[in-house]
């Protein structure tokens, strides 16, 4: 609930992403939640991102939610079909997450199970409407449920995003509003020039965007990402940076720190802090904004 | 067309080694075409087979016999007459044609010889590539002619996914992104409109979800 009123009141939301555990070893998942807390308005946990098999969106957030947590869960339309998708939206709900976000799910051919089977049986459009149709308390066979869910309702947005037209992520984005998407999460962006184009055409008043902050890890990550990641832009200078710091590590920390502030003052909803997998410097990131 | 390429020769040895009398079968159309189960490769799986079992110092009679159609009973009446000579059958039709020929003729094995692989068409020699999944009820009128459920890797109706770069699909570079083909496709015909608008959700009961599919046709039943 706490999302939806600062995304009401037009506060600046913290959002960190909190990836559940490759097993039931659940305990550095919810310590590095706990640690920040106080500082997190929701902890969004990844629905199997890059198509690598673990614990589920749903169950992550249900334990962080079950421990006075706020999250976002995620659904794709990879491994489930309509029945399954409505399914577990209800279930969500039923145990307390309010907030719920309509993400791709990359091909099983990007993870650790290159031989499963997708679903697709509907695509993420389709599921965006099907949230809304929850909502109005009907099922997608027209059924009426007993108790329907309240969302606030997420997706992705591509914007900043390099070598794709703006004109298309907007098209792309309206057609997701349309279908009742209340907040887009971008790709990570590492400099306002990335997402100019974008925002230029775009009322950040009117729509919730709230950009990826990336924790760069290590100097090697960040050419790397330069290099071979074709929708990223990091900045030579951002890179030299690093290169030429003592402290490496901790001057990522300050260059993502940084950027949760640049993003703030430029009016941007909110941002979502991503560490894949050192979740335990959130506190440090969160510390300097 | 079907397109189906040819199962690798250790995986036919290994169906048809203790057989004798073995009948090589092809047909004349798909598979024809796409160069894996037609007259010639009738002709060079008989070879090989042959060298192997010579090889073995087994006698093993191996027979050819390319039909016009595998799918069709009047076709596979053509052999009735000479298939007490054999013990096993290597058909290189598609898989429907393996399948019907079993149901013809229920006593002796039918092996598949070829991998069934989609509907598609030749772009060039030697190379063949997906256009249809056979859905059972086709969207193509809104789609600019380009199919999304074969040729996205993610089936998305409202796409792109959001993965593609530079026109490119995100599982694999060397595949055209369908959306970006459909959007191309739909501003040459002036009507980017369409696009814009959201495609109702897919009945998928005329597709596999609604088990194995006939099509009935009483107008043209004897
Ligand atoms: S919409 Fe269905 S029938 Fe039409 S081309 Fe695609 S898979 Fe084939
Ligand atoms: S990149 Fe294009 S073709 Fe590939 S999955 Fe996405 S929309 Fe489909």
């Amino acid at each position: 609930m706490q999302l939806k009123r600062k995304f009401e009141k037009g506060e600046f939301a913290i959002l960190a992403e909190i990836e559940p555990p490759k097993g039931v070893e659940i305990s550095t998942m919810v310590s590095n939640a706990t640690r920040v807390k106080g500082d997190v308005d929701a902890f969004v946990v990844p629905e199997m991102s890059n198509a690598v098999m673990r614990m589920s969106s749903l169950g992550g957030a249900m334990i962080l939610q079950g421990k006075g947590m706020e999250t976002v869960v995620q659904f794709n339309c990879r491994d489930r079909n309509r029945i399954a998708l409505q399914a577990d939206l209800l279930a969500a709900y039923a145990c307390g997450i309010t907030n719920v976000m309509a993400v791709k799910g990359e091909d099983p051919s990007f993870g650790d199970h290159h031989q499963a089977r997708s679903v697709y049986d509907i695509d993420l459009v389709d599921l965006l409407q099907v949230v809304g149709g929850l909502q109005k308390g009907k099922d997608m066979a027209g059924i009426e449920l007993s108790g329907s869910p309240e969302f606030l309702v997420g997706s992705t947005v591509d914007a900043g995003a390099m070598g794709k037209s703006p004109e298309l992520v907007l098209e792309e984005m309206n057609k997701k509003m349309e279908a009742g998407t209340q907040f887009f999460i971008t790709p990570p962006i590492f400099d306002l020039s990335a997402i100019e184009p974008f925002t230029k055409r775009v009322h950040l008043q009117q729509v919730n965007i709230i950009p990826t902050v990336l924790l760069l890890k290590s100097l090697g990550m960040a050419r790397y990402m330069a290099r071979n990641v074709d929708h990223i832009y990091i900045p030579d200078d951002l890179i030299r940076r690093i290169q030429k710091s003592p402290e490496k590590v901790r001057e990522c920390v300050l260059i993502a720190a940084e950027m949760v502030n640049t993003l703030k003052a430029e009016g941007f909803s909110g941002v979502l802090l991503s560490t894949i997998g050192w979740e335990h410097k959130l506190p440090e990131i969160l510390d300097k904004i | 067309m079907i397109v189906a390429d040819k199962k690798p020769i250790e995986e036919i040895i290994e169906e048809v080694k203790n057989n004798e009398k073995i009948l090589i079968l092809g047909c004349n159309e798909c598979v024809t075409v796409c160069e894996a189960g037609g007259k010639k490769e009738v002709g060079v799986l008989a070879s090989a087979l042959r060298m192997y079992f010579l090889n073995q110092s087994k006698e093993v009679k191996i027979d050819e016999i390319t039909l016009e159609r595998q799918c069709d009973h009047e076709y596979l009446e053509e052999i009735r007459d000479v298939m007490d000579q054999y013990d096993a059958v290597v058909s290189i039709a598609c898989g429907v044609g393996v399948q019907f020929m079993a149901e013809k003729y229920h006593s002796t094995p039918i092996y598949p010889g070829v991998d069934t692989c989609f509907l598609g068409v030749t772009e060039e020699r030697g190379l063949w590539t997906e256009r249809c999944q056979a859905c059972g009820h086709c969207i193509l009128a809104s789609t600019g002619g380009i199919c999304p459920i074969a040729r996205c890797a993610k089936r998305v109706l409202n796409g792109p996914c959001g993965g593609s770069a530079k026109g490119k699909c995100e599982i694999d570079k060397e595949i055209d992104c369908a959306w970006q083909l459909i959007i191309d496709r739909l501003e040459a015909l002036d009507r980017l409109d369409e696009y814009e608008a959201l495609c109702p959700l897919k009945d998928w009961s005329t597709d596999r979800a609604g088990g194995p599919r006939k099509v009935v046709r009483e107008d043209v039943q004897q």
